[in-house]
């Protein structure tokens, strides 16, 4: 029973995961380049939130919209430092640069929104949804299911199918894809691919800042420290995935918050090695099918 | 004569696409052998299935004997192969004497230890390299760009800087991926001469090439590939004269 | 101008070295004649020294055989704590502890082998996760592995070096020299195994493996090798550090510590023999000069790492001409103008 009820705070802590790998494919596919500044992206994004609670009040729906453009705004002024001067250059250049710019806006969010942990406002009250409950021996246990578990796993469903949607549906959508695929042929027939390179990437950080509040709301909590530990995990679940492929970056996050949640579950004092099953996850992963677990076809 | 390299019934497949199929070769030592196609037919596929760059899907290579399938390319190299790249491979931020140098590796057998205790294994190994380098930059006429870093060097000169690099192998087979091109006529024709000085100083050479003037006038021994399967093999008026290989050049139906 | 001082330089370089050399070895003797709290002043170019070491180590790895660590912090951390558990729980602190310095190092290096083994298929970016993951994973458990890192609280009162029975070893000045005498080695080693065979090989595979390969060079061979070298370098300086401070815990060495070594390698130049002490300098004068707002330093060790990949990606001691260098930059920028750059994956 426990068990069942850690399996189901893994499917709802990955898909949140699932949602940050979504992003940083995006990225990747998009730009091309590795990035190791989404973990602040997704740290603005949480924050962003954080602030809109304080000025406008609780308004879920608007807030995680809101932290949505802040955290593609962001991911403007990073494309246009990190990425849009490295696009032909070798790729370790921009990826150290990421390295720089994550370590500059963590620092500075230290200093700007101060460094200790801020609460965020508890949603639904905290109710719980009981799914299945029985007495044994006097001992009641239950599987449930806290409202906002499923406002999460609903929030990243839509997202996703939207995303979906968007991408295979629409002009932008398909130039997009056009791009991520081949820069060249996209440039040959007339796609802009210096701006479409720029929206594929907001849109990928924009994500990422969705995912930052729903972790905060998680956690009700939002640190500026947060994003490290954030943005490898989107890391991890996108490498398990095969890089830019968003199905598979998705399924990669959602395994890495099971073998999380369950790790606790099966190893005593687990809770202290969170973050080392993960890891360990993404090393053994590697080790068997070095180009992704959940490898597809085709970049997006 | 004794076989240098022979394959028996070698194929490369990627996917569905058969690259190489049912490749039969024996070159014999002392030979200029020449491989030769049109686009696409494999020959490079065939080359690096031969030097342990890509894996076999089928068949095997014997390299003096021994078959060395399965191989990784060191290994190989070890052995006695050596080859150069269609799309030259040099380490283009290093000088000209530093590329050498790397090719004397698998003679040389200085660890950590040496260089840092300073032995004598790890002095003679550099006064070994150092000096075979400069003989085999001099031989191949190239003196003056020792000190130059190879990226900087223009394209004819990149391609001998390349070959000075196998031959500090000492290789029992030399394969060369295309060496003519890119070329100008003139640096063609010096290349001609150089690669059977080579063959002349004793070195058995395999060379791709789909310059037909340039094979017939260098190759004791020629084999045309076609989608990745053999139609021909010979001497140079042989291959002249075979039906099949007109007819993958230029068409059905079409004389010479 | 400029190309007389570079002419200057290269011809020179050994002179340079010397006095480079000799300049370090006499700094602390005019700094503590001169400066007021010299003790103060002497303990930073300490922790310089320490810092060469882990960046030149991080370099060999980097720089040379073109591998990507981001988790150096990892081995630093596993140096300082086998010497500092060596010390305090087996009791081979004083004169012991001259073995145990050897020890972590090869210790560290085995551990480099087994991170570097099952990575040596993964390239650039995925070793590079995996490095990161490595570092982290070691973190995590000498945070929680309560019985024998002492957990949160790390480990203290780790004994002092023995030296010929002097009593201040780990008084700056005495470190000092002690620090010294290890990066002169580390560095001299650097220096003839860079020129060597094995040297050479590294450096053919950073260029192109596929062509080194068909020359006989084991790559992977030689990427085990050469982490396994890096490693030893940093178990030597954690070990070293960890008798300094006398006290380690486990987050001195979170991910922004590896970071902060990278840092200091890509400012100094990567590949280079003297970029790794350059930055070791710099990054560390600019922690002391922002110490009045310490918070800010890691700002501005973010911005000057985003500056320097903007002006000058080889670092200040990269020939413009190295692979590091991006060569191109500005041509491409053009091409990517009209829309025609190439996909880089």
């Amino acid at each position: 029973m426990y068990i069942v009820q850690q399996l189901i705070n893994g499917i709802c802590q990955g898909s949140i995961y699932a949602l940050m790998a979504i992003g940083y494919a995006m990225i990747y596919g998009i730009v091309g380049l590795v990035t190791f500044t989404y973990g602040e992206i997704i740290m603005m994004g949480s924050f962003s939130a954080f602030y809109y609670f304080i000025v406008f009040g609780d308004n879920l729906v608007i807030s995680l919209i809101f932290g949505f453009f802040a955290a593609g705004l962001v991911g403007v002024f990073v494309h246009k430092i990190c990425y849009q001067r490295f696009l032909n250059a070798p790729r370790h250049i921009s990826l150290i640069c990421t390295i720089g710019m994550s370590m500059f806006l963590k620092n500075l969010a230290i200093i700007v929104f101060g460094s200790t942990m801020k609460g965020l406002p508890i949603f639904f009250e905290g109710k719980t949804l009981v799914l299945f409950e029985r007495t044994t021996e006097g001992f009641r246990q239950q599987l449930s299911l806290t409202y906002l578990q499923l406002m999460v796993i609903i929030t990243v469903v839509v997202l996703s199918l939207a995303l979906s949607l968007f991408l295979n549906q629409t002009r932008v959508g398909m130039r997009l894809r056009a791009v991520s695929q081949d820069r060249k042929a996209a440039a040959l027939v007339g796609v802009n691919v210096k701006n479409t390179t720029l929206l594929g990437n907001s849109i990928g950080c924009g994500l990422g800042g969705v995912a930052g509040i729903l972790l905060g709301l998680y956690y009700n909590s939002v640190i500026p420290t947060m994003g490290g530990m954030a943005g490898m995990k989107a890391f991890s679940s996108v490498v398990i995935g095969g890089l830019s492929n968003i199905t598979g970056a998705a399924l990669g996050g959602v395994s890495i918050g099971i073998i999380e949640n369950l790790g606790i579950a099966f190893i005593p004092n687990g809770s202290g090695y969170r973050d080392v099953f993960a890891f360990l996850f993404l090393i053994i992963a590697l080790l068997i099918k070095p180009e992704g677990l959940f490898v597809r076809k085709g970049r997006i | 004569m004794s076989v240098i390299l022979e394959t028996r019934n070698v194929s490369k497949h990627f996917g569905g696409v058969k690259a190489v199929n049912h490749v039969d070769m024996r070159i014999d030592e002392g030979d200029i052998f020449g491989i030769i196609g049109p686009n696409g037919a494999g020959k490079t596929t065939f080359f690096n299935v031969c030097s342990g760059t890509i894996p076999a899907t089928e068949g095997e290579v014997f390299l003096g004997g021994e078959c060395v399938s399965g191989m990784t390319s060191p290994q190989i190299a070890r052995r006695g192969m050596a080859r150069t790249f269609q799309n030259i491979k040099l380490f283009n931020y290093m000088t000209v004497l530093e590329n050498v140098k790397i090719g004397f590796h698998m003679h040389t057998k200085t660890n950590i230890f040496d260089a840092v205790f300073n032995t004598k294994r790890f002095k003679r190994d550099e006064e070994f390299s150092r000096e075979e380098g400069k003989k085999i930059i001099e031989r191949v006429g190239l003196t003056k760009f020792m000190d130059v870093q190879a990226g900087n060097l223009a394209y004819g000169v990149q391609r001998r800087v390349e070959i000075a690099r196998a031959l500090a192998l000492n290789p029992r087979i030399l394969l060369l991926d295309e060496p003519a091109a890119g070329m100008n006529p003139k640096e063609t024709r010096e290349l001609l001469e150089f690669v059977k000085m080579l063959n002349a100083d004793g070195y058995t050479v395999a060379v791709i090439e789909h310059d037909m003037k340039f094979v017939m006038s260098l190759c004791h021994k020629i084999l045309v590939l076609n989608f990745g399967t053999k139609i021909c093999e010979g001497d140079a008026e042989h291959v002249k004269n075979d039906p099949l290989v007109h007819e993958a050049y230029f068409g059905k139906g079409t004389t010479l | 101008m400029r190309e007389r001082i570079k002419l200057f330089f290269a011809e020179h370089k050994k002179m340079i070295y010397i006095g480079l050399g000799i300049l370090f070895a006499v700094a602390p003797l005019i700094v503590g004649r001169t400066v007021n709290k010299s003790n103060y002043v002497i303990d930073i170019m300490v922790r310089i020294l320490f810092y060469v070491i882990f960046a030149t180590s991080l370099n060999t790895i980097n720089g040379y055989s073109g591998q990507f660590n981001i988790g150096h912090a990892g081995f630093m951390l596993i140096g300082s704590y086998t010497g500092a558990i060596l010390a305090t729980k087996l009791g081979m602190g004083g004169a012991w502890y001259w073995a145990v310095i050897p020890i972590a190092g090869i210790f560290t290096a085995i551990v480099g082998l087994l991170v570097s083994l099952p990575t040596l298929k993964l390239k650039g970016i995925y070793l590079a996760i995996v490095t990161l993951g490595f570092s982290e994973i070691v973190r995590i458990v000498a945070l929680n592995w309560t019985a024998v890192t002492n957990g949160a609280l790390g480990v203290k009162n780790i004994p002092k070096l023995w030296l010929f029975g002097l009593k201040k070893t780990s008084s700056p000045m005495v470190m000092y020299y002690i620090a010294f005498f290890f990066v002169i080695l580390c560095l001299y080693c650097t220096y003839k195994v860079i020129n060597s065979r094995i040297g050479r090989a590294w450096m053919s595979i950073r260029e192109d493996a596929t062509a080194s390969m068909s020359l006989g060079v084991e790559a992977r061979k030689y990427k085990a090798i050469n982490f396994m070298y890096g490693a030893f370098w940093a178990g030597i300086g954690g070990a070293l550090m960890a008798v300094y401070y006398r006290f380690i815990s486990s987050d001195m060495f979170v991910t922004d510590e590896g970071f902060n070594v990278l840092a200091m390698v890509i400012v100094g130049g990567q590949g280079t023999l003297i970029g790794p002490i350059l930055g070791a300098i710099i990054v560390n004068a600019i922690t002391e000069v922002f110490r009045f707002a310490s918070e800010y330093r890691l700002v501005v060790y973010g911005l000057l790492i985003i500056v320097m990949m903007w002006i000058r990606p080889q670092g200040l001691a990269g020939a413009s001409n190295s692979i590091l260098a991006g060569k191109g930059i500005r041509k491409k920028k053009k091409a990517s103008k009209t829309g025609r750059g190439e996909v880089l994956s």
